[in-house]
């Protein structure tokens, strides 16, 4: 069991304006699997890379239990990258790929051929430890993959979209066997991927990595909910977002005076300053007429609305507000039909400050 | 549509290859075949056998595999090498480069062939075995790393990196992953080296000078001989080991599962 941490790390090419990486902290707990979520570009890939020795930072350091490994090359971190395609290696077979970490490090004949058939009952390929690479299903590369790179137990596994080259049945079964071997071993792991969806369901906390930088880091629900910035909430599919005066728990807008949070975590002691605050698109409820009792509440007229098949998708003009605002409302609430002009409720618990940037 | 290409194809192979081929082989075989004649009045194995038995062949025989199989030792160890590096490394001018290093193929042999002569005389090389070799690297160099190259750009890096983080070393990464991906584009590079090597005649002719008799240099001697029978045979043995070299390795290059290595 090991914990990683990344101190101040940063990666910057030559005659490159921007960094790679800019002074990037994470802390993985020992057995934890932390996923790195973000666009193409944004150097998740390479923060791998990093860890994996194939790559050194410009600055700042790599910890394994606390102590760096900087000076590792990347065959004695003990570290495994697993890419995209599964690299099996196509001269040999199955077995023979999958006890290369072993053959390397010299370990007798005999405890291989034993590790070799543990692996295969690991990740469900017994049988087919004669066959060479050639004759596998994309997914059953990636499970040799998986069981070559367990083999050696290494201290951290780092999974670089290990299922984006796959089918949807192939890349779900997999996901499962992936959190299940994950749980299994205890090895910490870094999963990157630019899939919302893989994200949220396979981590156990989920770093949002844009523009070399650490967006939000947290819990799947604490990311997807309420992501501190305005870069992250728009990467999370949050599109509205409101500015206004914020004293207390009020903010003064163009569409009225909203109330936000909850009460006590409201500071009245400070004084007003601008804010922007965010709202999660299927948070907002829609009302025929306007509700009686019910704070936040602003007139919009429909623009747009689109059936998604679990949700319909409305477009709303409200006046003082410079975007239209997107509602999700779920089908299988039989909502009812809604005419051209709609009352939106925004709940107060449901809106939450996002910092620029 | 297609039929009319395969029958040009046929008809092009006739043309150049199969029928002075042929003809060889009728000299070869038929010794008595004077100019009337349609065909050689009688064949037999005789003439032939008698030549492979001559030890002047034999030894032109002997010579010419030594030379052939040392320039492709040298060709492999220097090319790879130089490939890998034209491919992966970031270099500075590698179109320079690559026009420097096909220079001798657009160049006449003939025109530097002199120029090098005295060159390997004032090294001591001429006449010797070791300086036709080091000559036949100059034709057989380009086509070695080109061959390499192309199949080096193709060749995904990966495999060497997921190695290493597995744990393989510097070394063992090269003796178990870089080199047997690498075997199948090392072998057409091997094999284009000993075929330009085996049917060299000018520079061997001109470095050798008359005391490094390959068998393309016994046969221009040959040819002033007159001996049609003779000069046949020694051009069959020519054509012989190549053709040899080429279905041996169609048949390991086609079968084995290496190729994926290809992105």
């Amino acid at each position: 069991m090991t914990t990683l941490t990344m101190h101040n790390l940063t990666l910057r090419y030559p005659r490159q304006a921007t960094a790679t990486l800019a002074d990037l902290s994470l802390a993985v707990a020992s057995g934890e699997l932390v996923v790195l979520l973000g666009t193409s570009g944004s150097g998740k890939s390479t923060l791998l890379r990093l860890i994996a020795g194939l790559l050194e930072p410009t600055a700042g350091d790599i910890r394994f239990d606390g102590q760096s490994v900087r000076a590792l090359p990347a065959h004695r971190r003990e570290a495994v990258l697993m890419f995209q395609k599964a690299y099996l290696f196509p001269f040999l077979s199955v077995a023979d790929n999958i006890r290369f970490g072993l053959r390397v490090r010299g370990v007798a004949r005999e405890q291989q051929r034993i590790a070799v058939q543990q692996m295969l009952a690991l990740v469900e390929l017994e049988g087919l430890e004669c066959r060479f690479p050639a004759q596998l299903s994309g997914g059953q590369q990636q499970r040799v993959a998986l069981a070559r790179a367990l083999v050696t137990q290494p201290r951290v596994l780092l999974l670089d979209e290990p299922f984006s080259s796959l089918d949807t049945s192939v890349r779900r079964s997999l996901q499962a066997a992936v959190r299940r071997i994950q749980r299994e071993t205890g090895v910490t792991t870094v999963l990157v991927t630019h899939d919302l969806e893989e994200a949220l369901s396979m981590a156990d906390r989920v770093a949002l990595l844009l523009d070399g930088r650490i967006a939000a880091y947290g819990t799947p629900q604490q990311v997807y909910t309420r992501p501190p910035t305005l870069a992250a909430a728009r990467f999370l599919g949050i599109t509205t977002f409101v500015a206004g005066t914020l004293h207390g728990c009020q903010l003064t807008t163009a569409a009225g005076v909203w109330v936000l949070g909850a009460a006590s975590a409201c500071a009245p002691a400070e004084p007003p300053r601008p804010a922007v605050v965010a709202i999660r698109p299927e948070q907002i409820t829609l009302h025929p007429t306007r509700p009686a009792d019910l704070p936040n509440c602003v007139l919009g007229q429909v623009q747009e609305q689109s059936y998604r098949g679990d949700v319909i998708e409305y477009l709303l003009k409200v006046a003082g507000l410079p975007e239209a605002v997107r509602v999700r409302r779920p089908t299988s609430d039989a909502p009812d039909p809604i005419g051209p002009e709609v009352w939106l409720h925004l709940p107060p618990a449901a809106l939450w400050e996002v910092r620029a940037g | 549509m297609q039929r009319g290409a395969v029958g040009c194809i046929w008809l092009y192979a006739l043309a150049s290859v199969l029928l002075p081929l042929g003809l060889f082989g009728l000299h070869a075989l038929g010794p008595r075949w004077f100019f009337p004649a349609l065909l050689p009045d009688s064949l037999s194995l005789e003439p032939l056998l008698a030549l492979i038995g001559n030890p002047r062949t034999q030894a032109a025989l002997g010579l010419s595999a030594q030379v052939a199989l040392l320039v492709t030792g040298l060709a492999v160890l220097i090319g790879y090498p130089a490939a890998r590096a034209l491919t992966f490394a970031p270099l500075v001018g590698r179109g320079v480069i690559l026009a420097v290093l096909f220079l001798p193929t657009v160049i006449p042999p003939i025109a530097i062939g002199i120029g090098l002569n005295s060159l390997m005389l004032q090294l001591g090389l001429a006449g010797t075995l070791i300086g036709v070799c080091i000559v036949h690297l100059i034709p057989v160099l380009p086509y070695v790393i080109l061959t390499l190259s192309s199949m080096l750009s193709r060749y995904d890096r990966h495999y060497e990196e997921q190695a290493q983080v597995l744990g393989a070393g510097a070394w063992q990464v090269w003796w178990l992953v870089t080199l047997p991906m690498s075997l199948p584009a090392l072998a057409v590079a091997a094999l284009f080296a000993f075929l330009i090597s085996w049917s060299e005649y000018l520079f061997t002719a001109l470095i050798g000078g008359g005391r490094v008799i390959t068998l393309p240099v016994l046969l221009f001697a040959l040819v002033a001989g007159g001996n049609p029978t003779t000069l046949a045979g020694v051009a069959l043995l020519i054509v012989a080991v190549p053709m040899l070299a080429i279905l041996l390795a169609s048949r390991l290059l086609g079968g084995g599962p290496q190729v994926v290595g290809v992105r």
